[in-house]
């Protein structure tokens, strides 16, 4: 695994056109991406897609990392994970939302059976396992999923008001333990 | 029921946001707000940072190199150069020069085949411009390997000769450095035997020990196309 610093380094070196970083970057977090995209998009030609144009909007927007504030890891992790979700929205969108409605709808038993696979290690595993499995669940498959707040509501059987209230408690209450 | 404070407000807002979960107006409205107040950014920093490591535990999987190239074509169009372009073989493999570099079909190819083989057999005649190198390539499925036989030249003086494979507009791998022999065996992983057909092999004068960098450093002093027998 490439220092925090090497990868620091790097996207400064991005920023100013030098295209070795940009290759010597792609070498070092090109297969954790690739990963995250494929966790999220579940295709593996989506996946690539979405990886190369992540890569070109690391290129051109490498000059906006240092005002964000974010560790270079996140800030990559980040980008990648909104464009899948981008991506995966459109995905539903196209296939009919009203298709994809039914869909979840059919998947609406217990909140047991409908675990999302856990990823996440360490500070936020501890904190989402002391909300409600259902809870946790919901944040996951935000983050993970991109489900919205429409989708969510429909997935949990609540109206739209009611699922938007449960989750923001639920994030307070993350937020409470994480810091 | 407790009552969201204010600062709960932006809390709960920075996460949304971070999870993508507010509608575009109230987005657009945060995003105001996040450009003018320092405090909004760090707390939406910090979700930001948590969110990611739900990410940890999924496994990086190496992307196709495909990805990569497409990448660069889109960003650096100008550099969109093959490399048989970049080591100046476009023009050995066109017009008058191809007769140097016609295919010879390998004699004794059924017998190393043997009957109910059927892997394919490549066979590649490297030959350089001026024929002052003639290198016969014979792939043999049974043992995997390139069977290199050096029938005219030899390596310059403290250089050494080294073989390449070009396919597509992939890089150039390395198949070794040959032997002082004039015949010597270059085991074909099966990775590279996709590669192998229809692909380029190439010579080129090297340090000892081959090249230092992996890719052709010095004059490309050969080059045949693989057909499949």
């Amino acid at each position: 695994m490439t220092a925090t610093t090497d990868i620091e380094a790097m996207i400064g070196r991005i920023a100013l056109g030098d295209r070795q970083a940009f290759s010597s970057l792609y070498s070092a977090t090109s297969a954790k991406l690739f990963g995250i995209c494929l966790r999220v998009l579940d295709n593996r030609a989506e996946a690539e897609d979405a990886l190369q144009e992540v890569f070109v909007k690391v290129w051109h927007t490498a000059s906006r990392y240092q005002v964000n504030g974010l560790s270079p890891m996140t800030w990559l992790i980040t980008i990648t994970r909104n464009h899948a979700i981008d991506r995966l929205r459109q995905r539903r969108a196209a296939s009919g939302e009203m298709d994809e409605l039914a869909e979840l709808a059919d998947l609406s038993p217990g909140p047991e059976a409908l675990a999302v696979a856990a990823s996440e290690r360490g500070r936020i595993a501890g904190c989402l396992g002391q909300l409600e499995p259902d809870r946790a669940d919901a944040v996951r498959r935000a983050y993970v999923e991109g489900e919205t707040y429409a989708e969510l509501a429909h997935r949990y059987g609540v109206p739209l008001n009611t699922i938007r209230t449960w989750l923001r408690r639920s994030l307070l209450k993350l937020k409470e333990c994480l810091s | 029921m407790i009552e969201e404070s204010d600062k709960d407000d932006d809390t709960a807002l920075s996460a949304e946001y971070a999870l993508g979960l507010l509608n575009p107006v109230e987005a657009r409205a945060f995003e105001t707000r996040l450009a003018v107040d320092p405090e909004l950014r760090a707390q939406y920093a910090l979700w930001v940072e948590d969110f990611a490591s739900m990410t940890d535990g999924i496994a990086p999987v190496e992307p196709p190199k495909s990805v990569f190239d497409k990448v660069s074509v889109t960003l650096f169009p100008e550099e969109k150069q093959s490399w048989l372009q970049k080591l100046g073989l476009i023009p050995a493999l066109l017009g008058g020069l191809v007769a140097a570099l016609i295919l010879v079909v390998a004699t004794n190819q059924g017998l190393l085949n043997g009957p109910g083989v059927s892997s394919p057999a490549y066979t590649a005649e490297i030959v350089a411009e001026d024929q002052s190198l003639l290198v016969l390539a014979t792939y043999d499925p049974v043992d995997a390997v390139l069977r290199i036989e050096r029938t005219a030249g030899a390596a310059r003086d403290g250089r050494t000769l080294q073989l390449w494979l070009i396919a597509g507009d992939n890089a150039p791998v390395s198949l070794g450095v040959l032997a002082d022999g004039e015949v010597s065996t270059v085991p074909i992983p099966d990775t590279l035997l996709a590669a192998l057909e229809g692909g380029l092999l190439a010579i080129s004068d090297e340090p000892l020990g081959g090249s230092p960098t992996g890719q052709p450093t010095g004059e490309v002093l050969a080059v045949g196309q693989v057909v499949t027998l």
